[in-house]
């Protein structure tokens, strides 16, 4: 199988990388770049704990073709955190509302977080609901997940 | 004077920082870590994506392991040809059965799981042969070349057929792995005396844990000969052992490492038994690292599960409500291997837990249980949040609603009735003498449920007469140990000259919180920062001896080890601070990273300049506590005595709206609350709740491994559902602490309790809602639409 050039923004910076047709884009992101901060769980598109942000959107980077993203902008969770290390008021409000239990699905729990405060700066509790209801966590009951949603939209949670 | 001025030029010192002076000025009170609800350690690496995972680790140097698994659930192996995988490149080995240097076994309590099978397999999914290649796409492919013979045998699915004589027989023993009886009173005349007896048979079906990380283990094999294994695991000491014997080394040669984990639940107790063992079979074979990880299906189909029941119960009481005789039969599947069904004595295994649970947290005089733990050709049962009880939970929990529906009583009222209080016996006949605050969890969860309210408002909401409102309760008890000789604790403290401090314990993080309240019991002793304390990962090199993390037990088992540790460095920190303070021993307290003198707060000295001085005379500042509860005990004929030596308690209240024309039920709001002696960590604990109780809805709407003739019919998450946020309603958890005189600071355990109730509160809202009795799970949308028009359609009014 021959391999395909893509160019794309990852995390804000240029990314030109070779990739097979069948690389899926958690796998570039994990093994070829190493930002291992991206989960694998399911490998189907089930738990969403692989979610990234392509052009602001949450994706399942578990079942996304690493091709699809040529041209476009990619946003991981080491994305997140700014360069002096200063955490997102997501990140942040997870920490601070005991969101965060075992963490596998945290990376991407807060992905999706941060797609729904982009789109919908100050959403209710019911469409914070709906905006993560593709993110599983199975420690959590999702009570703190959606009160730290809540307390970063208050504090401004878009960057 | 001499000693005074001495004093006053340490005040000085303190008083360079600022903040040290303002926490001068105010007088140390009561605790100041423990109770608080303190950032997780490890929140910031987790919410940054920094924090490493098994599988985050590099894989440069490793060979990847995979699995051949057996494609029938009951077969003989007849001939095993590996040769053609051997031969593809990048294969470095292909292992039978005959390659296993020591015991071709393993398990937590019985060894009866070959590492490789030989003979036989009894389950989809039993490994056959094991591969390790330079990438796992060869091995992968390796798989597909090893040629096996099966004889398919006739297999049994059924935990009640399983026992009959003409059964096929599993293991040579035969299929019958634990019989065990409970016996009190006389179950004779106690039903003689009742006024009403109900009879009922509850089901529930085969779970599993769906923690979000997939397994991993990782065998490096070490120059000196030493094997290290490395992963996710809840009972590092428990694979060690299992390592040793299938390696057939010493458990000196054997050092098992603990990676993050991402959810246990139980689950991690068995599986990285297997996983460990299959992957250091390899290294040790190959010389070389390997890494086994398994993708979600192989979870799903290899590794232990909840195990299902059919239970039947048979209650009798007086009219007025109140308890006379309780008859209990379990048929407990254990599936193809004993996992942690069987009893070590004298109360360890889910089995015997789940027989001494279940007549509920109610006194009876008179109660007769008797459990069967039967092999079967599925997936072998294990640990998963509450060992047993939540299977009993529902059977008990609803038979009480139906009794009261009976006896024309609100659910609460029979409750009330019959539930333990202090001074209590239980149906083993153990006197709860102390921290039982059971009824205290139903008054104050009634309370804040408005129970009374809600009950008498029950009915349709709408005028379409769709959809029906109703409430729920589920009230239980849970133990906080094992109840057998492994329930001893160790830990280390090492205090450094810097004040800063490492803490040793053999207990896992899964993300229950351990790695948080465990050091914040630690800093609260030696009067340091949560900060100050740094939780060593459990090495079995390095650890000492802690048992699994199991059994809600780490906070208070392990924390009344710490406890210990904490005090044998304090005693020489207080002996140096004695002298430089001129004040006696029992008069400091130490706080705030400073040493005080009680009567004159505003006379103190640093905890790291005490520390420093220690270490200039060469006192020790090492130390090592060691905790086991007080001894268990159960006479295996009449299963009569003190299994477990304190219980949590809970009582859990659940509305629901249910369509009665589609079945659907929606939760829309839910109370639970808890005594647990002391909350180290209260919003830990909330978390504990919130996630325990999701869990159980899991459990009573939509959880179920469907098995058909023995395969899984829902390998990935795309069908084996789990709750998302939209099933799960604002959980309000309710605290109370009703002290545990053998806790520390008063704890109980909290990590399983929250996931009991909750399943039977949500299936008696259903009933209370529409009428419809579910008494074989999960309560699908068709399942309560049957339920419904079994009883005769919805109600009219």
């Amino acid at each position: 199988m021959g391999t395909v050039k893509i160019s794309f923004k990852l995390n804000g910076c240029d990314m030109n990388v070779e990739v097979l047709p069948n690389t899926l884009l958690v796998d570039l992101l994990r093994d070829v770049l190493g930002l291992k901060g991206t989960k694998v769980g399911c490998r189907e598109g089930e738990c969403g704990v692989c979610t990234v942000l392509l052009e602001g959107e949450a994706v399942n980077s578990c079942i996304l073709p690493a091709v699809k993203v040529g041209g476009k902008s990619v946003v991981t969770i080491e994305g997140l955190v700014k360069e002096n290390g200063q955490l997102h008021p997501i990140q942040q409000a997870f920490i601070s509302e005991g969101a965060v239990q075992c963490g596998f699905c945290t990376p991407g729990m807060i992905m999706n977080a941060k797609a729904l405060l982009d789109k919908h700066p100050h959403p209710s509790d019911g469409e914070i609901r709906s905006g993560i209801s593709g993110v599983l966590c199975r420690c959590t009951g999702y009570r703190k997940i959606v009160q730290a949603i809540k307390t970063a939209s208050q504090a401004g949670g878009r960057k | 004077m001499a000693e005074k001025s001495d004093k006053k030029k340490k005040v000085k010192v303190v008083t360079k920082e600022k903040e040290d002076l303002q926490q001068l000025m105010a007088a140390p009170i009561g605790l100041s870590v423990v109770g608080q609800s303190l950032d997780r350690t490890d929140a910031f690496l987790k919410v940054s994506g920094k924090l490493s995972f098994g599988a985050d680790y590099p894989e440069e140097g490793f060979l990847h392991g995979k699995i051949l698994r057996s494609p029938f659930p009951h077969a003989l192996i007849k001939s095993i040809h590996v040769e053609k995988a051997k031969q593809l490149p990048g294969v470095v080995a292909v292992l039978t059965a005959k390659d296993i240097p020591g015991r071709n076994g393993f398990g937590a309590i019985l060894p009866d799981q070959p590492v490789i099978c030989g003979d036989k397999v009894r389950f989809v999914g039993d490994g056959v042969a094991l591969v390790a290649a330079e990438s796992e796409r060869i091995a992968e492919e390796a798989l597909e070349r090893i040629e096996v013979d099966y004889e398919p045998l006739p297999p049994v699915f059924d935990p009640i057929e399983a026992l009959k004589e003409d059964a096929p027989k599993i293991h040579e023993k035969g299929n019958l792995l634990s019989y065990n009886k409970l016996r009190k009173g006389d179950i004779e005349k106690g039903f003689a005396a009742a006024e009403v007896v109900l009879e009922r048979t509850y089901q529930v079906p085969i779970l599993e844990h769906v923690y979000l990380e997939p397994d991993i283990a990782m065998a490096i094999p070490q120059s000196d000969g030493t094997m290290l294994v490395e992963g996710p695991m809840q009972a590092p000491f428990t694979v060690r052992r299992n390592l040793s014997a299938v390696l057939g080394i010493p458990i000196n040669k054997v050092r098992v490492r603990q990676i993050h984990m991402g959810g246990g639940f139980g689950g991690k107790e068995d599986s990285p038994i297997d996983i460990g063992c299959r992957a250091a079979v390899l290294a040790n074979h190959t010389g070389r690292p390997v890494r086994l990880a398994l993708e979600r299906e192989e979870v799903t189909l290899q590794t232990s599960k909840r195990h299902p029941m059919v239970m039947k119960v048979k209650i009798g009481a007086k009219k007025d409500g109140k308890l006379v005789a309780f008859e209990g039969v379990i048929y407990d599947e254990q599936g193809a291997y004993a996992g942690l069904g069987p009893v070590i004595p004298p109360a360890g295994g889910s089995h015997i837990h789940s027989m001494i649970m279940m007549p509920g947290p109610y006194e009876i005089p008179n109660v007769k249980v008797d459990a069967y733990l039967s092999y079967t050709n599925h997936p072998y049962g294990g640990a998963m949040r509450g060992f047993g009880a939540p299977q009993v939970h529902i059977a008990h929990e609803q038979a009480m609603d139906e009794l009261a529906e009976i006896l024309g009583m609100n659910p609460i009222d029979i409750r009330q009735k019959n539930a333990f209080k202090q001074g209590s016996v239980t149906a083993t006949s153990q006197v709860l003498d102390q921290s039982v605050g059971l009824l205290d969890t139903l008054d104050s969860c009634a309370k804040a449920f408005d129970w009374d309210r809600r009950y008498r408002e029950t009915g349709y909401l709408d005028k379409e007469r769709t959809k029906r409102r109703g409430v729920g309760i589920g009230m239980g008890w849970y133990r906080t140990s094992i109840g057998t000789s492994s329930d001893g604790c160790g830990a280390n403290v090492y205090v450094h000259e810097d004040g800063s401090v490492l803490l040793f314990t053999g207990i896992t993080e899964m993300g229950q919180g351990a790695f948080t309240v465990l050091p914040q019991i630690c800093a609260e002793e030696l009067g340091v920062r949560l900060e100050d304390v740094r939780v060593v990962q459990p090495d079995t090199d390095i650890v000492p001896e802690s048992g699994p993390t199991v059994g809600s037990r780490s906070t208070t088992l392990m924390g009344n080890a710490i406890v210990l540790a904490a005090r044998q460095v304090k005693e020489a920190i207080f002996e140096m601070a004695s002298e430089m303070l001129a004040v006696p021993m029992e008069q400091l307290e130490a706080k705030d990273r400073k040493i005080y003198d009680q009567k004159h707060p505003n006379q103190s000295v640093l905890f790291r300049e005490v520390v420093a001085k220690c270490m200039g005379k060469g006192k020790r500042l090492i130390g090592q506590g060691w905790w086991a509860p007080p001894m268990a005990s159960l006479d295996p004929e009449t299963g009569q005595g003190n299994p477990y030596f304190v219980y949590t308690y809970s009582t859990h209240m659940a509305e629901v709206v249910v369509d009665v024309e589609t079945g659907e039920v929606e939760i829309t709001d839910y109370v639970a609350a808890f005594d647990i002696g002391k909350a180290i960590n209260p919003r830990t604990v909330e978390g504990q709740i919130e996630g325990g109780v999701a869990m159980g809805i899991g459990y009573a709407l939509m959880e179920e491994v469907v098995l058909k003739e023995g395969y899984i019919q829902n390998m990935n998450l795309q069908n084996y559902l789990i709750p998302t946020s939209l099933d799960i309603p604002d959980i309000k958890p309710i605290i109370l602490e009703v002290e545990n005189k053998y806790g520390p600071y008063g704890a109980k355990g909290i990590g399983e309790m929250p996931n009991i109730p909750a399943t039977p509160a949500v299936l008696n809202a259903i009933a209370n809602a529409c009428g419809g009795r579910v008494r074989s799970l999960p309560a699908d949308p068709e399942t309560v639409y049957w339920a419904i028009k079994e009883k005769g359609g919805p109600p009219k009014h």
